[in-house]
């Protein structure tokens, strides 16, 4: 057992590592894919959004279960998988926030700063990426962390924002309000998520490390 | 001929106990399985006694000119020393239980010659300060060239995975060849066994005890002082082996606890961490100061009883 997994020569690590890849790209183009669809009103690519969350649930399964079947030392397996797993959450809120899109009408006074939030949830997921490769040639991960701060920071900056327009604008029903203040939960968790998952790389990072 | 028993017994207490200093930290990193770590140390154990060996078999030899049925004795009063102490899953040292215990021998003859016992303490204090600084600059350069020499992470966590599995089959190694004089090195200077009929008898007896009763203490080891990541446990293994290896050169048979313990002590200085429990170093430290008493209070006892007969 010991001896195949020396003499796989970290095939089975390069396979993990080519998943996380993978469902960091697929998060990637689905927040790009939300931005497009929330700046051109494409309730069609919108839907796509949804669909997408599936592919990256079943990419989370297969890399949970490759690695522990046996890719990286045991040390290092939770928290790759948590890394994957909060992955998988920004995934849902991305889900949650499209499907709120779809049946919320959105006022015109917050669609601007909404559509904001969305580019630079994309560009967060775009650092993400940046920062995983980084972490995979076993670069310095400070600035890029640093960088995802301060989207972070401008996020929540228009969340506050958001928050106070939205609490002036007059509502239908019970239900368009809180379709409403849900979808405006879900945009901005996303990048909570995102930051979390930074964090993770950065701990990855520095438990690989001598 | 049967008067070899004990010290077999003495052997197979000893690789049930000191086998968790090799591979304790890799099974509690989950690098190796429990099943792959005792046999590799069972078959390392072997061959260290066998071609080193014999350095510390004559040193034991020329140390202690017991009859054959003192060395019984003292090899029974032990091997019982080794075996409660790994019940109690503390760390115990085979080299204090036999000096401990040729000591008693030695009061039952009048000719215990405790002037010797100064340069023997001067051992005990040198393995765990020879483990930390080892592991002290071990650490610093090992972890200076993985640093700037593995950029990537497969690679790094292969590294880790193949340093952790040398090392450990590097200390059994040293455990064989420096601890093999211990279990049957008493019977050389009694005139029971030649050299290469004790290196081979006691590195299948230490190999026995490492197979058949080792997971215990190799859980307490591994688990209870230190939760290492891999880079650490690998150092520490390391260091381990260098110190066993260096006494081995010289001819002193010495503790494998006492150098592990000190490595890990000089893996968390080198890296500002705190790497061992308050507690259980308590633990080692009253299991390393009964050791010597306890097999000395038994060999005294059986040399008495023996002699009413």
């Amino acid at each position: 057992m010991i001896l195949k997994k020396i003499l796989s020569l970290g095939k089975k690590e390069a396979i993990a590592m080519e998943g996380i890849n993978r469902h960091v790209t697929l998060l990637c183009d689905a927040c790009w894919k939300f931005n497009t669809a929330a700046e051109g009103r494409n309730r069609n690519l919108m839907q796509t959004v949804i669909e997408m969350e599936r592919e990256g649930d079943s990419i989370r399964r297969e890399i949970i279960s490759f690695i522990y079947r046996g890719a990286f030392l045991p040390y290092f397996r939770p928290n790759l998988c948590r890394f994957v797993e909060i992955l998988d959450s920004v995934f849902d809120y991305l889900q949650d926030a499209a499907f709120n899109y779809l049946i919320a009408q959105l006022p015109e006074s917050i669609e601007t700063e909404c559509n904001r939030v969305a580019y630079l949830n994309a560009r967060m997921c775009e650092m993400l990426l940046i920062m995983l490769d980084a972490l995979l040639n076993q670069a310095d991960l400070r600035e890029k962390k640093l960088a995802v701060r301060i989207y972070e920071k401008k996020i929540d900056d228009i969340k506050f924002s958001l928050i106070e327009t939205v609490r002036k604008t007059p509502v239908a029903d019970f239900w368009q309000g809180r379709v409403l203040a849900d979808f405006i939960d879900h945009l901005t968790l996303i990048s909570d998520g995102i930051e979390d998952a930074s964090d993770y790389l950065e701990i990855i990072s520095m438990s690989m490390r001598a | 001929m049967w008067k070899v028993l004990s010290g077999l017994f003495l052997g197979w207490s000893l690789g049930a106990n000191d086998s968790a200093n090799v591979f304790g930290t890799g099974v509690a990193t989950g690098v190796v399985k429990y099943r792959t770590a005792i046999l590799l140390t069972a078959v390392c154990v072997v061959l260290g006694a066998y071609f080193e060996g014999a350095k510390c078999i004559d040193t034991i030899g020329e140390l202690s000119r017991l009859s054959a049925q003192a060395a019984f004795w003292c090899g029974l009063a032990a091997a019982i020393t080794m075996t409660a102490l790994t019940c109690l899953a503390l760390p115990a040292s085979s080299s204090q239980a036999i000096i401990g215990a040729v000591l008693g021998a030695g009061m039952v003859s009048g000719a215990a010659d405790f002037s010797k016992l100064y340069k023997i303490v001067i051992c005990w204090v040198l393995t765990p300060v020879g483990g930390i600084v080892i592991a002290y600059f071990l650490y610093r350069v090992l972890s200076a060239i993985f640093d700037r020499t593995i950029k990537s992470l497969t690679l790094r966590n292969l590294v880790y995975t193949i340093g952790i599995l040398a090392s450990g089959c590097y200390a059994a190694y040293t455990l064989g060849g420096n601890n093999v004089a211990n279990v049957t090195g008493i019977y050389v200077g009694s005139g029971l066994l030649t050299t290469e009929a004790a290196m081979l008898l006691g590195g299948f007896s230490i190999a026995a005890g490492v197979l058949t009763y080792s997971k215990k203490v190799m859980m307490t080891i591994g688990r209870g002082i230190v939760p290492l990541d891999p880079f650490s446990a690998l150092v520490s293994v390391l260091a381990e082996a260098v110190t066993l290896h260096i006494f081995t050169q010289i001819g002193v048979p010495v503790s494998s606890s006492q150098a592990v313990v000190g490595a890990v002590v000089g893996v968390g200085y080198a890296g500002s961490m705190k790497t061992v429990s308050t507690r259980m170093l308590a633990k080692i430290g009253f299991g390393w100061i009964l050791t010597p008493a306890a097999a000395g209070l038994f060999s005294y006892l059986f040399l008495r009883i023996s002699g009413l007969f």
